[in-house]
């Protein structure tokens, strides 16, 4: 890859392999020409391997075609497919500026974690704080609450929002929230205020990371729990924002950010070697 | 890769042969005084011929658990491996205490000293120290503290403090403090021999070894800094990520976030850790009198637990930006043990203060088990890129 024709038709792939999704975007120069989400396989190597051909073949491609490719997620570190590897801090920092590039903040909540982001306008991140090792907060935590409610994950978010009101939860705690709700549910309380109640437990959560890291202007939020429409109104009602409409499944924000940065990484390459040439 | 410096080699054989001469010096009738937290001077424990060594390690899990036997699992990490510590009698440090000597400083660590009274039997020496270090009347309390802390010790020797071995033994701290400074610089200088993690192990060597001694290694060690190290100079580097280590402390054994910056490339060049640098810092005693010990040790770099001051006029952060620009660090890593309370309650009060003098921050917040390794390495990872990339801005 040496000329600005070759990048703007190069082939750029990102693997984000989390906790529970594995994900994958492929970039034909700029623009996104295929795309996956697979739950994640126990070898993470395998997993990320099957997102990313997938994906390919999505863009009608195969694997030799691919000119970079970045991994990130928890399975980064045994990607042994990938040119590289980058933090998936760094990763949904960058697809969240490829969406939106007027976004400076970003919240983050995937399988496993959660995260507060803020960037610059190239999308390099400026501050970041994270959920310590607890899985309050997080997609796990939802799924958790929807075995006990008996419900799909999926119909959680609008569920919670036929609530009259929120109840608060006492516990962070997922284990112990698991048994506050089922007290509550035998007390009699309504399925949808406790729900509400947990969402906005999360938002909470969320809100002191970015007691750390602050707020600008609009927020995005990436991660498959923003797909939930619950989740997203407890976030603007906590964080007191407005969480801008995503143009894109907020799932596979990581790995379209790790397909940019295979971009921006090939470029600085070629141009490494125009340099030396 | 070796370290080419011999004494580094030198140090860690004098640590390995320390438990076995104390043994030897134990036989022959010596007492020895073993100390936790911040603020027991061993100016005193020197001049009546006892011998002082710091207590306290990390890094095990299963002393932690050990210890949570009988102390709250709401204790910092460090607090409770040091009672596991007691409680497992295994360190030769800890069975070689004749009498254990803790100050106030952090409260927890002040239970601590309860705890292995109590439950353990271990003779006890407690140290008040006042909340509020800039009163008349804080360091009025402190020296009447010092005071009688002095004269348990004095009982617990059979020997009265004097002038003479005041003096001899202020000198001696006061050498070993201005040494460890001078290789700090050595560490943090361009293409330098030794890292940062081995000026921590020479540091913490000193908790063991017989300080005469110590002081000799040391000097032996500048010497051959300054006969085999081009240069003590300091400059930016871009090239690198030099990143400097705050907050709770980094005891012997602890090697965890340390190992995880290292491995992603970034470089240590400095600390303020009470484990570490602080402690050497601006201890001027002026007269070798336990209350001219009370008031340099009042005078010193603060630990985070204590006081809590207006920003103009907290020591803690003064040195802190001090220290940053003296090593030429990118960014500061702030790391707190969880329970550690003082360090994670000022964590973000002094991530605003560093942000604004333009230093990046990152609080790592964890404790000894493995099970949030990656976790912590993540976040360690994203801030070593954006440190990274801010370096290619500035490059």
């Amino acid at each position: 890859m040496s000329t600005a024709f070759e990048l703007e038709n190069g082939i750029f792939a990102g693997v984000d392999v989390g906790s529970l999704g594995t994900k994958s975007v492929v970039l034909r120069g700029n623009e996104v020409a295929g795309k996956v989400i697979i739950p994640s396989r126990l070898n993470s190597e395998e997993g990320g391997q099957e997102a990313l051909d997938l994906a390919l073949e999505d863009a009608g491609l195969v694997r030799s075609d691919a000119d970079f490719i970045v991994s990130t997620g928890y399975g980064r570190i045994s990607a042994t497919y990938a040119n590289k590897t980058v933090t998936e801090i760094t990763c949904h920092a960058k697809g969240a500026n490829f969406l939106h590039p007027n976004v400076r903040t970003i919240v983050d909540i995937g399988g496993q974690d959660c995260k507060a982001i803020r960037i610059d306008k190239n999308g390099a991140v400026v501050d970041f704080a994270m959920n310590d090792k607890c899985a309050a907060g997080t997609g796990r935590f939802l799924e958790v609450m929807a075995n006990v409610f008996k419900v799909p994950l999926s119909e959680l978010g609008d569920l919670s929002l036929r609530a009259t009101q929120a109840i608060p939860m006492s516990s962070t705690c997922t284990v112990f929230v698991e048994s506050e709700v089922i007290s509550l549910l035998a007390r009699g309380e309504d399925p949808a205020n406790i729900i509400a109640g947990i969402h906005h437990a999360i938002a909470n959560r969320v809100g002191g990371l970015f007691a750390r890291v602050g707020i600008e202007s609009e927020v995005f939020f990436s991660g498959g729990v923003a797909k939930n429409i619950g989740m997203k109104k407890a976030i603007e009602k906590a964080l007191k924002v407005t969480v801008v409409q995503p143009v894109f499944d907020p799932q596979l924000t990581g790995a379209l950010g790790a397909a940019a940065l295979a971009r921006a990484f090939a470029a600085k390459e070629a141009q490494a070697r125009l340099a030396s040439a | 890769m070796q370290n080419p410096l011999d004494t580094l080699r030198k140090i860690r054989q004098a640590v390995e042969n320390r438990p076995a001469e104390l043994e030897t010096l134990k036989a022959a009738g010596a007492k020895v005084v073993g100390w936790i937290n911040y603020n027991v001077p061993e100016e005193l424990i020197l001049a009546l011929d006892l011998i002082p060594v710091r207590l306290g390690r990390g890094g095990d899990d299963h002393l932690v658990e050990h210890g949570s036997r009988w102390i709250s699992t709401k204790n910092c990490v460090y607090v409770r491996e040091i009672v596991g510590l007691f409680a497992e009698n295994e360190d030769p440090y800890v069975r070689a205490a004749d009498l254990v000597a803790v100050d106030a400083t952090c409260l927890q660590v002040f239970r601590t000293g309860e705890v292995i009274r109590h439950y353990f039997g271990k003779e006890v020496a407690i140290l008040g120290v006042p909340r509020n270090f800039h009163t008349p009347e804080g360091a009025q309390y402190f020296r009447h503290e010092l005071k009688h802390f002095a004269g348990k010790l004095e009982e617990f020797s059979g020997r009265k403090l004097t002038e003479e071995k005041l003096a001899a033994s202020i000198a001696l701290l006061r050498g070993i403090r201005s040494t460890l400074d001078e290789i700090y610089t050595w560490q943090a200088a361009d293409n330098a021999l030794i890292t940062w993690e081995e000026t921590l192990d020479v540091v913490q060597a000193g908790h063991f070894l017989d300080r005469t001694a110590y002081l000799e290694l040391l000097h032996e060690l500048v010497a051959e800094l300054q006969e085999k190290q081009a240069t003590d100079e300091i400059h930016d580097r871009f090239e690198e990520v030099r990143i400097f280590v705050s907050g709770s402390i980094i005891p012997p054994g602890d090697r965890k976030i340390i190992g995880i910056l290292r491995s992603l490339g970034a470089r240590i060049v400095g600390d303020d850790l009470w484990s570490g640098l602080a402690p050497q810092l601006n201890v001027d005693v002026k007269a070798p009198t336990v209350d001219a010990i009370a008031d340099a040790y009042l005078a010193r770099v603060p630990h985070g637990a204590l006081p809590y001051l207006d920003l103009e006029t907290d020591q803690r952060l003064a040195n802190l930006k001090k220290l940053l620009h003296r090593f030429h660090a990118h960014a500061v890593v702030y790391h707190t043990l969880r329970y550690c309370d003082p360090y994670t309650f000022k964590g973000n009060e002094t991530k605003q203060v560093l942000q604004a003098e333009g230093f990046p921050f990152l609080e790592l917040h964890t404790e000894y088990a493995g099970s949030d390794y990656e976790a912590v390495r993540t976040r360690a990872e994203a801030f070593v890129e954006l440190v990274r990339n801010r370096n290619l801005i500035e490059a």
